[in-house]
């Protein structure tokens, strides 16, 4: 059993509070990733889980047991860091056996599970070499071999894949998802990158400026984001934000929906998902894929009109920007039928995909 | 084209000018007298080839310098890393950058003090009588400690001072080495159940390994021309335990006969044996 569970956990850098009343449960085997901009205190986090920060306030137990003034190899932990610090005068060999030597583990084991990790992870042909002639990409598996070998309760990465090229980005974030497949080792995963976080997480923990914003899984975040920030920070193209007032709609029996009123035009909602108040100002949201195109003139609510001004070509489909009561907005479409710059354009925007945020607390106005 | 590779020399020219007559006229200078037999107290001399050299094998004293100049140089090379690794690491561990700074400013001023003051100061701090480090066993024994008049601890006395000035001032170099290496190999070191040492001993102290060699060669030409500290400490005693090769070249040639030839016979022989000892470990330790 290896569940970590962080309760109340703080971090202050004398009187600046970083990271305040933090509280996660992790469970065994889960592939959890922490998600955010820089300086949200997601590293700060995983090196307070690690050992390699103090923990200024409240408690981390990793399988049970309160690891707070447990040194970091009393942890049970491993850490693959960003730039991979490896040692830089072992060859790769030493550089993986290095902790096992430490554990005092018998010669012939090391090498057995030394030539079991380097068969793993594609490393035989290097391990006599030192760690300045290998690329990004074969250091980082030396980095991740050198985790692997101690058979660790708990896998941390620290943004383990912001070094490395595109391309190879796409190959090892696959490699550490089929690693975490067949390993099913407790694992803690920081990254900025939300394309890694939505493939490989089990769930996300999304923070921003030290505390948490919403814990969930990939879908669940996506679909239902719980704050303006979430909802603007996951998906990519991003999401729209035009700025509503909310008022009652106009037909009879209080059964008449809402109307949102916006600078560009009025949109007509039932409204049974949201808690809504007349007069309030609110933020719709709606995502560039969920925006339906229509013929440009056709008549109809919940209609957004403009001139498409900038068509970015993404291959499959198209970007297409335009100006909607003084807004930019972006829509995605087929990219075979993608408008010219300065042509006419119209989406509709209907109502099971537009999201609703109060404007000033930034929460969702969804029920559900 | 043609100005370009004129002007480096026209600048070098005056500077190679200076060290030639520096530095290269005493030294051709020196072996050629040290094939006479000038002494000091005749103006003129004669050719008497490899004389001085076959003597110099026979002279037990000479033999006697090697050895002391030989363990002089091990003793204050290897003690001063040993030191300086010792008290860098405990500074980088332990100690805040306030206290960094403090510190390393205190070890860098023996360093700054002039040999010759050192040594008159340190040679005070161990009189039998009035010393204030042989004071305690004075007190307790009541026997006077002349720690610099034994031969047993004269040598290791000297380099004593010779350590608290050159193993102070490494310290804060090793200091600053470290603050230099990137804190994640330290960090995955102690996720990888490494102990502090050990940390230390397999990591730190082996990604410095090419600035400690540079150290270690620094201290070894160094050491080599410890002659003050030793001049004003002993004078080469008791005896002859503390007389290196350039205290014994010393007095032969100035002090006891003026046989300024055979002296500097044994500086030539002195600067060989250094050219090719350096050379050698230079290469070896590049390899």
């Amino acid at each position: 059993m290896s569940a970590i569970i962080c309760s109340g956990v703080d971090k202050a850098y004398g009187s600046v509070k970083v990271i305040e009343d933090f509280n996660l449960a992790v469970a065994d085997r889960e592939f959890i990733v922490f998600l955010g901009p820089s300086g949200c205190g997601k590293s700060t986090l995983l090196r307070m889980i690690a050992g390699l920060e103090e923990i200024s306030g409240g408690d981390v137990t990793i399988g049970g047991i309160r690891v707070n003034d447990l040194e970091p190899r009393e942890r049970g932990v491993a850490m693959v860091f960003q730039n991979y610090a490896l040692y830089p005068h072992m060859t790769i060999h030493d550089n993986i056996a290095f902790g096992l030597k430490r554990m005092k583990v018998p010669a012939a084991e090391i090498a057995e599970r030394i030539r079991t990790v380097a068969a793993t992870l594609g490393l035989e042909p290097y391990l006599e070499r030192k760690p300045a002639a290998l690329s990004g990409g074969q250091q980082q598996r030396v980095a991740i071999a050198r985790a692997m070998i101690k058979t660790p309760e708990v896998f941390l990465f620290d943004e383990p894949l912001s070094n490395l090229d595109a391309k190879l980005r796409n190959h090892m974030r696959v490699e550490i998802a089929r690693l975490h497949q067949s390993l099913k080792t407790t694992t803690i995963y920081v990254t900025h990158d939300q394309l890694e976080a939505m493939t490989l997480a089990d769930r996300i923990v999304l923070m921003r400026a030290g505390a948490i914003e919403q814990v969930g899984t990939p879908a669940e975040i996506y679909g239902k984001p719980r704050t303006l920030f979430a909802a603007g920070f996951i998906g990519t193209p991003n999401m729209n934000f035009i700025d509503v007032t909310i008022a009652k709609g106009d037909g009879a029996g209080g059964n008449g929906g809402w109307v949102l009123e916006s600078a560009g035009g009025r949109f007509t909602i039932e409204g049974a998902r949201f808690a809504l108040k007349p007069g309030a100002k609110a933020v719709l949201g709606i995502r560039p894929p969920d925006l339906r195109a229509v013929e440009p003139g056709s008549a109809g609510a919940n209609l957004l009109a403009g001139t498409a001004d900038l068509v970015e070509f993404h291959g499959n489909d198209a970007l297409v920007s335009f100006l909607f009561g003084g807004i930019e907005i972006g829509a995605q479409v087929k990219a075979t039928v993608c408008p010219r710059p300065g042509e006419a354009v119209c989406f509709a925007a209907d109502e099971a995909h537009i999201h609703l945020f109060d404007k000033q607390s930034g929460l969702t106005l969804a029920t559900d | 084209m043609k100005h370009k590779s004129t002007l480096p020399a026209v600048f070098l020219s005056p500077a190679l000018l200076i060290l030639a007559v520096l530095a290269l006229v005493p030294t051709v200078f020196a072996v050629f007298i040290s094939f006479q037999d000038r002494e000091l107290s005749r103006p003129d001399g004669r050719f008497v080839g490899l004389d001085n050299y076959l003597a110099l094998f026979s002279d037990r004293r000479f033999v006697n310098a090697i050895g002391v100049s030989l363990t002089w140089e091990v003793l204050t090379v290897g003690l001063t890393l040993l030191v300086a690794l010792l008290i860098g690491i405990l500074m980088f561990e332990y100690a805040g950058p306030r206290w960094r700074s403090a510190l390393s400013l205190m070890f860098l001023t023996p360093v700054i003090l002039p040999r010759v003051s050192a040594a008159f100061v340190w040679k005070f701090a161990f009189h039998p009588l009035y010393g204030i480090i042989t004071w305690p066993y004075k007190a307790i024994t009541g026997q006077p400690l002349d720690l610099l008049s034994d031969p047993a601890t004269a040598l290791g006395t000297v380099a004593l001072v010779d350590i608290w000035q050159w193993g102070l001032f490494f310290a804060v170099i090793v200091l600053k080495l470290l603050e230099t290496l990137p804190p994640q190999p330290f960090e995955a070191a102690r996720l990888d159940h490494a102990r502090t040492w050990q940390v230390y001993a397999y990591v730190a102290i082996p990604m410095l390994k090419a600035p400690l060699i540079s150290l270690a060669f620094v201290k070894m030409v160094e050491s080599l021309r410890a002659f003050d500290l030793i001049y004003v400490m002993t004078r080469g005693g008791p005896g002859i335990t503390t007389e290196t090769l350039d205290m014994y070249a010393f007095s032969q040639g100035f002090i006891e006969s003026g046989r300024i030839s055979y002296a500097s016979g044994m500086a030539v022989l002195m600067m060989i044996a250094t050219s090719i000892v350096f050379t050698v470990i230079w290469k070896r330790t590049r390899a």
